[in-house]
């Protein structure tokens, strides 16, 4: 109940603080907007020259699209403005506030910037799903409906906790730079290749080094029922692994921490 | 001519300062290949050609792509620049007795020098590590056209981003636009994939716009394609620089007042 009403200041908070500046306000939807808009704009071009890239066609990979702008609206409107700023908190020392507070470092820091400018990027994938279902001509039912928003669920914690871990580095570094340039290159490639094209080592990277490979492909072979169990379990391990990896490296980074300009 | 040298001369110099920054561009140069690999590896297991490419020719598209958009470090400019205006300190800039935007220009030259072998470097290892046939053109006169087109359009995105980046005399936040921008870049100048690969209504209307030659073009010619266009692309891309220079003393002229060197 109390991590409730944070929650509710905190937002409340950061609403008003954005309204001061409106173009700002709308700045992370015009921007990643565009970057999904152009991803769109590329497959249609691709798919006008081929029927199939391995066994998905256009809308499969449309709905692949739908699916990662999904994840990635819902980082930019709840977390990744607050989490993104740990590493110069790191850095400047003024983690201290943080610690001092009576409410977990890690859930202030996750809820305290939220973009509201960013929820219509929520209504733009969801657009950009249902026209990939139509388009795939995917027969939905409540069981797939399910799994989807399960793996979904799930995925978007993943992604919300790669972010964690990449930025929990600078606990032990002097600059965080290369994690960041690591992680924007792992997204930016999965982005725009779904994990049915990795194969070998590439596949081992990319689904259980740098998971970036399978947050949005999961979902999507859930709808199109074209996920084995063993998929399946793969994912919901992985998940529970990072989740672990995660808490474990944020715990020992906080003790590891020496307050100012550390 | 002699402090541009100098100017220049100074951006190489301060590039080794961070050495680790040269290692990671050249490593990440590897996300661009790896995308080509993967997908284009995908589709061409079912077929031969796609757009008239073979897939070591796909490739050999990507390798040279990549090398030239690595070399395109001149989106900085107007990041720079817009900073510089909304915190006041331009003033350093108006206050050289240079002009400013052959300043960023030298400094584009500088950076472009150091990188250029190291991109190389890179380019060559990704061959190698991929195993690819490198595609490349024949015909020397191709060639040529091709290297000073990549020069000129170097020199374009140079105009481009000091020009957004005095907008900032006016607009008081580019950011956001200036973001917008680096999407809509990389998909126009093909970066992404080959314009070819775009319905033929879209390509000519590309082909008035001076994206189309800052990458693409000059990759398709590297790698014995499109040599028909050559000659009209340096004659547009020309066009563009001389129109973008008139923007830009425009611009300059109508809204340097506006700057009052205290910051927004």
């Amino acid at each position: 109940m109390k991590y409730y009403r944070v929650f509710r200041a905190l937002l409340k908070i950061r609403f008003q603080n954005l309204m001061m500046f409106r173009l700002g306000f709308w700045g992370p939807f015009f921007v990643d907007g565009s970057l999904f808009a152009i991803q769109l704009f590329v497959f249609d071009a691709i798919y006008a020259n081929v029927e199939r890239i391995g066994s998905w066609g256009r809308g499969e990979m449309i709905l692949y699209i739908g699916t990662f702008s999904l994840i990635n609206a819902i980082n930019m409107a709840v977390y990744f403005f607050g989490v993104n700023g740990i590493v110069g908190k790191i850095m400047s020392g003024e983690m201290d506030l943080y610690l001092t507070r009576p409410v977990s470092p890690l859930f202030r820091l996750t809820f305290e910037c939220m973009n509201p400018g960013s929820l219509p990027l929520l209504l733009f994938s969801i657009c950009i799903i249902g026209y990939g279902v139509r388009t795939a001509g995917i027969r939905l039912n409540a069981g797939r409906v399910l799994a989807y928003v399960f793996f979904l669920g799930i995925m978007v914690l993943l992604h919300y906790e790669m972010e964690v871990l990449i930025r929990s580095a600078a606990f032990y570094l002097v600059t965080n730079a290369r994690m960041e340039q690591l992680e924007e290159a792992g997204l930016q490639l999965c982005m725009n290749l779904p994990g049915i094209t990795f194969y070998g080592i590439y596949k081992f990277v990319f689904y259980c080094i740098l998971p970036y490979g399978i947050m949005a492909t999961l979902p999507v072979q859930s709808l199109i029922g074209d996920m084995e169990w063993e998929t399946a379990v793969f994912g919901v391990v992985i998940v529970a692994i990072f989740t672990g990896i995660t808490a474990l490296v944020w715990k020992q980074g906080i003790r590891h921490y020496n307050s100012a300009s550390s | 001519m002699k402090k541009y040298k100098e100017i220049a001369r100074i951006y190489i110099k301060s590039q080794l300062a961070w050495r680790a920054d040269v290692l990671f561009n050249m490593l990440f140069t590897v996300a661009k290949i790896l995308f080509a690999w993967l997908l284009w590896g995908m589709i061409f297991r079912e077929r031969n050609m796609v757009a008239g490419f073979t897939f070591h020719g796909m490739l050999s598209y990507y390798i040279v792509s990549s090398f030239l958009s690595q070399l395109e470090m001149a989106r900085g400019i107007s990041g720079e620049v817009s900073a510089r205006i909304r915190n006041g300190t331009f003033s350093n800039y108006m206050v050289m007795p240079v002009s400013i935007e052959w300043y960023f220009a030298a400094m584009e030259v500088g950076v472009v020098l150091f990188y250029l072998s190291f991109d190389l470097l890179a380019a060559a290892v990704w061959v190698f590590v991929f195993r690819i046939r490198f595609v490349f053109g024949r015909s020397p006169e191709i060639l040529l056209c091709a290297a000073v087109m990549a020069v000129m359009g170097l020199f374009f995105m140079v105009q481009l981003n000091y020009f957004l980046g005095i907008l900032t005399l006016k607009f008081e936040d580019i950011g956001t636009f200036l973001m917008i921008k680096d999407n809509l870049v990389s998909l126009v100048t093909g970066t992404i994939v080959p314009l070819v690969l775009f319905p033929e209504s879209v390509v000519r209307v590309m082909r008035l716009l001076p994206f189309y030659y800052v990458t693409y073009l000059p990759s398709m010619l590297f790698t014995g394609r499109c040599g028909e266009e050559a000659v009209r692309g340096l004659a547009v891309l020309g066009t563009w620089c001389i129109l973008m220079q008139g923007m830009i003393a425009v611009t300059w002229r109508k809204y340097r007042k506006k700057y009052d060197g205290v910051g927004i």
